[in-house]
């Protein structure tokens, strides 16, 4: 049975109407500003300045490749982190997972607690002591400051989700193959890890979304270019481009593009992740 | 194993890391004129040269020392004016601070001094040794502490009223000799369509120099350094209210009032090489921006003046606000002979001529690197007019304790925007030198 | 090998040999996330100079000053408002949203909007907030060429130069950016109800609005009251947006707490402070966690 789709119109005939209208109007609030940018970086900077509403009169490639050049570095560290912090984030709360829901640990509202606890501490408040910590530790600027991080303070809100997932799947797989003499380790890879699919998808495009765009962690902990994540880079683009808006555009816009496309390939799978996890 | 293994590593590094080390020295490192200099290693150096139009100089420096020293990697952090205060205090805050790196002079500079954080420099670059014999002796002056020497000046800045001869042309005004003449001039200007004076105050150090100039020509030399120092501070000056309020009349006539907040500074420098507005307030490394072969406004329309003084002041009317720039070099670097022997080689007179010419206009503050023929006229001008002050007054926000200095800036745009009255603002940087007594 | 071994524990301590799950979990949050949040209490007793590495205990001093901070009081305002309007904009704007979304007939136009709606949820704050400078910039941004364009001129300001208009601009851009994520979670949410309730609606003659009221509504009270709990946590964390477009000025107008600690710890230097001002967002996030807790424990309950 399909939920919750109206077989019939849900809305009458002059309601629709007027609220395809605000739908419409909505889309462009949300479009418009978006094209601004992209058609921005084809323009000089002085037609910027000039008519900043106009289609770009020659379409000139010269601040996007500007921008690509200017941006590979920090691509390559956004993705070096995104990839790895989420590979990790994903494995170590799925594992988390599931000891909290399939073994027999001790203690375990504690360990839900402590855990799940993560998700309402801030990590405005950690900045302060993570400074020193970090710096004692000698990974100061460096991806593994940020790969860690990123795995310690999203491993509470993932283990959240795939746990509340997990609880849902029925046990008789698990008490089959227990009989049949495997081990937990084999139950984890063999039964429970395919089942949990949607969820793990949608953890991983959130976890995407949460790497790829951070920027406090990054702008603190990083500092040589090398290092240095997207979103930083393109604050020191800010104040070294000045008033070069369209060369900024450009790099807006490079920046943006991955995440909007990854999202779109993904969307189907991450909403039924969501749907499936969400409404326990 | 799994449960092992990242047991002990994380006991091992948590006791590092609740160790309250700081990184804090117990002494100052002091420069060793007979340390021989090793070839080797990767120097990192913290630059204010991050925009477009200078970024070139130290990259070109950089691989011509890299080039004749193979085995030397020098690895560059280029700032701009303003993140690089922000990168400088993250810098510090994380114990990263890099071999060299930039700073400017007074209580700025003064803190490195203070958590021995800098080199002394004296044996090295004092005024009896060969290499502090060629540098200006005021530059390198300006960098004292406590009797010694921890700055390399790496050029001098002072702040002029740069302009577009051709407007003034065609609008029929001369260069005002005193403040009420700028804002007789202000008012034509406006009646003829341009935007007298650019301003741009998102970035508040800029009304900030406005008023240390205004300060300098209202209040005496001997007070204001008195009130610089926290210990000492009284603020009781009626030249301060003075100087405000002839800022207030500046912001009103000539500028586009309480907007400047959320303007930056860069549009403002471009109205003016736009040829929109007549005037911009700027430093002489910034002359070489506002008119340039690519510019609207070309280099031979461009001039400059200083602010003129209101005639009466109680201050200084020869004073001029202005500080040389420069480097120090960080004691907690592997490798201070070699941090010293890059510097040497950028204070070099032809890397000096270099600086001082267009594109860049910085001039040097190494004798002998300034090259008239090479350089932008208005440079030249900006210098010799600059040898011509009574005294230089630096910026107020980096020669004071960083709480006074924030509160000139939060306060004084404040005050730009027309929500707080003189008296106020002096009040509350009076309660923050308190506060940082 | 590996079996025995696991067997041999298994049969021993069942309980301590399965902790190696979540040793890892518990490690790193233990380390990274709550050993912070401690220490950080700890820093706030002390004063230091991050330039001579000096620590000194203070005691309480660092609250006492918070307590008489004016811009404390601005920050908290700017952060209550923020929560205020957010719930308002992604909580109760974005379900009616998702309601008429969910009420069209075809699947495709439904994916659609669901998806531009969420781009800007998609694009970092970064740009965002670099955007939205951009389209408030006077003269060459867009909003105000799309005022001088219906003739409303006098209407524009220095949206970021003003204090009075700076903040509401800066949380007009959070509402853009984040609506469309919300929007997503109650098309989730509203989708779980059967259909069969709409249609027995239906039958008793109630309109659209009527079964949005009585069913959808009561229905997706348990999104609901997270998505208030969630938004609410967020606004006092708010630190991108403000940072890339103000950095908390003109004149600490638009401070939040978060950049109000940024700036007293790394610009002045004063990280014991910074941390004090940490504490107090992590008292107010903890209110937060303990009414999230105790709320969806309650539902539980009733369910």
């Amino acid at each position: 049975m399909t939920e919750g789709h109206p077989t019939q119109a849900f809305w009458p005939g002059m309601v629709r109407a007027f609220l395809w209208a605000f739908l419409f109007a909505i889309g462009v609030l949300v479009v418009y500003p978006l094209l601004w940018m992209a058609l921005g970086g084809f323009k000089s900077n002085s037609e910027i300045f000039d008519s900043p509403f106009s289609l770009p009169g020659s379409w000139s490639l010269t601040n996007y490749v500007a921008a690509w050049h200017a941006t590979q570095g920090y691509l390559f560290s956004s993705l070096l982190v995104t990839v790895v912090s989420t590979v990790t984030t994903v494995l170590i709360s799925a594992w988390a997972a599931f000891g909290l829901t399939r073994t027999e640990v001790p203690g375990k509202p504690l360990l839900v607690g402590f855990i799940l606890g993560g998700m309402m501490l801030s990590p405005t408040v950690a900045l302060v002591p993570l400074v020193r910590m970090l710096q004692s530790l000698g990974i100061y600027d460096t991806h593994a400051a940020l790969i860690l991080l990123y795995t310690a303070f999203r491993v509470p809100f993932t283990t959240f989700l795939i746990r509340a997932y997990m609880l849902d799947l029925p046990r008789d797989l698990d008490e089959a193959a227990m009989m049949d003499g495997a081990t937990p380790g084999q139950i984890f890879r063999k039964i429970i890890l395919p089942l949990c699919q949607p969820i793990l998808i949608s953890c991983v495009v959130l976890h995407i979304l949460f790497a790829w765009n951070e920027y406090l962690f990054a702008m603190i902990f990083t500092n040589s270019a090398s290092v240095q994540t997207l979103p930083v880079g393109l604050t020191s683009m800010m104040s070294k481009q000045g008033t070069n808006y369209a060369a900024l555009f450009a790099a807006m816009t490079i920046s943006a593009l991955p995440i909007v496309i990854i999202f779109f390939l993904t969307q189907r799978y991450f909403i039924r992740g969501l749907t499936e996890g969400i409404g326990k | 194993m799994r449960l092992h293994m990242p047991g002990l590593t994380a006991v091992v590094a948590l006791a590092a890391s609740l160790g309250w080390t700081g990184g804090a020295i117990a002494q100052t490192t002091v420069a060793d004129p007979a340390a021989p200099v090793e070839y080797s290693g990767n120097l990192k150096v913290l630059t204010k040269f991050g925009t477009q139009r200078l970024q070139p100089y130290f990259v070109e420096i950089a691989k011509a020392y890299e080039a004749a020293h193979p085995g030397v990697t020098v690895e560059l952090i280029q700032e701009d004016d303003d993140s690089v205060k922000g990168k400088t205090k993250t810098l510090v805050a994380s114990n990263a601070i890099p071999d060299v790196f930039f700073s400017w002079t007074g209580t700025w500079g003064g803190n490195f001094v203070r958590g021995k954080r800098a080199v002394d420099l004296t044996p090295v670059i004092g005024p009896d040794t060969e290499w502090g014999k060629t540098l200006a002796p005021a530059a390198v002056g300006a960098f004292v502490y406590d009797g010694k020497y921890y700055g390399i000046p790496l050029y001098l800045d002072a702040k002029f009223m740069g302009y577009n001869k051709a407007i003034f042309a065609e609008v029929g005004i001369e260069v005002p000799k005193d403040l009420d003449g700028l804002l007789a001039a202000c008012d034509k200007l406006k009646a003829a369509g341009y935007t007298p004076i650019a301003i741009g105050n998102k970035e508040p150090w800029v009304a900030v120099h406005y008023l240390g100039q205004l300060l300098a020509y209202n209040v005496p030399k001997d007070v204001l350094e008195a009130d610089f120092d926290p210990a000492t501070a009284t603020y009781s000056d009626p030249g301060y209210v003075a100087a405000l309020d002839q800022f207030r009349q500046i912001a009103d006539r000539c500028t586009v009032g309480a907007d400047m907040n959320g303007i930056s500074y860069q549009a403002a420098l471009q109205e003016l090489s736009d040829g929109k507005a007549a005037m911009y307030y700027q430093e002489i490394i910034e002359f070489d921006n506002s008119a340039n072969p690519s510019t609207k406004l070309k280099p031979e329309e461009f001039g400059f003046f200083r602010l003129p003084a209101p005639a009466g002041a109680k201050g200084d009317p020869n004073a001029l606000e202005g500080a040389p720039e420069g480097y120090m070099i960080s004691a907690a670097s592997p490798n201070v002979p070699l941090a010293l022997d890059f510097m040497k080689f950028v204070t070099t007179p032809e890397n000096g001529k270099v600086l001082s010419a267009p594109p860049y206009g910085q001039p040097s503050a190494v004798i002998g690197g300034a090259d008239p023929a090479t350089m932008n006229p208005a440079v030249v001008g900006g210098l010799e007019d600059l040898a011509k002050a009574s005294y230089l007054i630096q910026w107020l926000d980096t020669v004071n304790h960083p709480k006074v200095a924030a509160a000139w800036l939060s306060n004084l745009q404040a005050f730009a925007g027309g929500s707080m009255s003189a008296e106020d603002v002096v009040a509350q940087v009076q309660a923050a030198a308190e506060a940082a007594k | 090998m590996r079996g025995a071994r696991s067997s041999r524990l298994q049969n021993a301590l069942p309980g301590i040999w399965a902790l190696r799950w979540i040793a890892i979990a518990i490690g790193i949050v233990g380390w990274f996330v709550y050993y912070p949040i401690v220490n950080n209490f700890l820093v706030s007793t002390t004063n230091q100079d991050i330039f001579t590495g000096e620590v000194t205990n203070v005691g309480l001093d660092n609250y006492r000053r918070l307590a008489s901070d004016p811009v404390i009081g601005t920050a908290l305002f700017n952060n209550s408002m923020y929560a205020v309007l957010s719930v308002v904009f992604q909580v109760f704007a974005a379900f009616w949203l998702a309601a008429i979304i969910e009420g069209l007939k075809s699947e495709r136009w439904r994916s659609i909007w669901r998806a531009v709606y969420f781009i800007p949820s998609a694009i970092s704050t970064t740009v965002t907030g670099l955007l939205f400078y951009f389209i408030y910039q006077p003269n060459v941004g867009i909003l105000d060429g799309l005022l001088t364009h219906f003739r409303l001129e006098h209407l524009s300001r220095v949206w970021l130069g003003d204090p009075q208009t700076a903040i509401y601009a800066i949380v007009a851009m959070s509402q853009w950016q984040g609506f469309g994520y919300s929007t997503l979670l109650f098309s989730v949410a509203i989708q779980k109800i059967p259909q069969e309730l709409y249609d027995a609606a239906r039958m008793d003659g109630a309109g659209p609005l009527r079964q949005l009221i009585s069913i959808t509504l009561p229905l997706t009270r348990e999104m609901t009251g997270m998505m208030i709990i969630v938004t609410v946590t967020g606004a006092f964390q708010v630190f991108n947006e403000v940072m890339v477009m103000t950095a908390g000025g003109p004149n600490n107008s638009t401070q939040v707490l978060g950049t109000w600690l940024y700036e007293q710890g790394f610009n002045q230097n004063d990280m014991g402070y910074a941390a004090a001002i940490g504490s107090l967002i992590f008292a107010i996030t903890m209110l937060c966690g303990v009414a999230q807790l105790w709320y969806t424990r309650r539902r539980r309950v009733l369910a």
